[in-house]
């Protein structure tokens, strides 16, 4: 898979997982009934795991999916570098709180069980722009010169005025 | 001298990841240490209950009778249909009561009754079978409030007695003995079938639900589209209308 199919695959990835956290935020906020087939949707969001210090676990997520989202837009060592970070640390989190509703709650969030599987695709393919490194032809987040640019940055020369 | 810097490359994307994996590890063990070690938020049953003294605030000087919120000759009467182990049910009680009671039940502009409903599990019978015994002595509303405020995670066994003496205790006037007997009296016994017969005739299918209308007559089921009090208050102000 190319580095573009890679980065569009977490920038769609991280926009889906961005929009399920939104909708969770603002339910939150809102005190609105969330639609919910696998019936614990109200447990685990009214428990008190669905806050960390006051903030709703679900605006965490939120922050992260945009970090996600504009690491699929950027190019560059630094926006790969985060990417995987965010994607490790999302993941790694989910699984604290997949625990949460299996092990303490007894109860699943089918929200939150979407932006498990959605961390878990986005584990790899930020790994994977990771250790593939920048593609050819790419070598840092600034535009590839033009050719004549290049030849010219070579030969020292500045570029001279056209008449 | 090229082997040499693709090396260096590949040596700062290992360092990069098994980094990020630390730090992903040590953040989630954080997030565990929180909810491990952090504060119940009165999901447990304690020996001190959360949420008296605003319970106490909120119902002060409010009459009650049987589980009647209000002045009796009230224009207006909402009825609220819930559960007391419903989390949304508890958001409702905690979020958008207290506006209501300030703005329409302190006015004496509306009365509200609690038709108690026990679907979720055996602790949903056993908190509403207490707080309908405390109906009894006319302190429904505040057994009822301060198991909303300590409300634990369904069917978990968090209603416990010591839980009840707690709350019996933190209740001004109470005699909790009497409420813990009473809970299986007759009077209870008709209270909790009452309610499931207008629910089941009113076409209750959530909890929470309301139906509002004027008192005495016939009450309309208002769908709220949100746990906040707004989301009620307009069916209330149209049968102050009426």
């Amino acid at each position: 898979m190319t580095d573009r199919r890679l980065r569009g695959a977490v920038l769609l990835l991280s926009l889906v997982g961005a929009g399920v956290a939104a909708y969770l935020t603002v339910a939150h906020f809102g005190h609105v009934r969330i639609a919910c087939a696998t019936g614990g949707c109200e447990t685990v969001q009214t428990s008190r795991y669905a806050e960390v210090a006051g903030v709703p676990v679900a605006a965490i997520g939120l922050a992260a999916y945009l970090v996600l989202a504009w690491s699929g837009v950027a190019r560059g060592e630094l926006a790969r570098g985060i990417g995987f970070a965010a994607a490790v640390t999302g993941f790694a989190v989910s699984m604290v709180l997949l625990y949460v509703q299996a092990g303490i709650l007894h109860a699943f969030c089918q929200w939150c069980l979407a932006s498990d599987a959605i961390l878990v695709l986005l584990l790899p393919a930020t790994l994977l722009r990771v250790w593939r490194g920048a593609p050819p032809g790419a070598g840092s987040s600034r535009p590839a010169r033009r050719p004549r640019a290049r030849a010219r940055a070579r030969r020292g020369a500045r570029p001279q005025p056209r008449h | 001298m090229r082997a040499r810097k693709a090396d260096t490359l590949d040596m700062g994307r290992r360092t990069l990841v098994f980094g990020s994996v630390g730090v992903a590890v040590v953040v989630a063990g954080v997030l565990a240490a929180v909810f491990a070690f952090g504060s119940s938020g009165g999901t447990q049953a304690s020996s001190t209950v959360t949420g008296a003294d605003r319970v106490a605030t909120l119902l002060d000087g409010i009459p009650q009778q049987g589980t009647a919120l209000g002045d009796p000759s009230a224009p207006v009467t909402l009825v609220e249909f819930a559960d007391p182990q419903c989390p949304y049910c508890g958001v409702w009680e905690r979020d958008a009561l207290p506006d209501i009671v300030d703005g329409y039940v302190r006015t004496g502009k509306v009365r509200v009754v609690f038709d108690g409903l026990a679907f979720v599990g055996p602790d949903s019978l056993t908190a509403l079978r207490t707080a309908l015994a405390a109906a009894q002595q006319n302190r429904f509303w505040n057994v009822l409030e301060l198991l909303y405020e300590n409300q634990g995670t369904e069917n978990t066994g968090w209603v416990t007695d010591s839980l009840l003496r707690d709350i019996g205790a933190a209740v001004p006037g109470l005699d909790t003995d009497r409420m813990l007997a009473d809970r299986s009296s007759a009077a209870v016994d008709g209270l909790i079938t009452q309610a499931n017969t207008t629910a089941r005739n009113a076409g209750v299918t959530a909890t929470p639900s309301f139906a509002v209308g004027r008192t005495g007559g016939q009450l309309q089921l208002v769908r709220v589209n949100s746990l906040t009090a707004s989301a009620i208050t307009p069916a209330l102000d149209a049968a102050l209308k009426q």
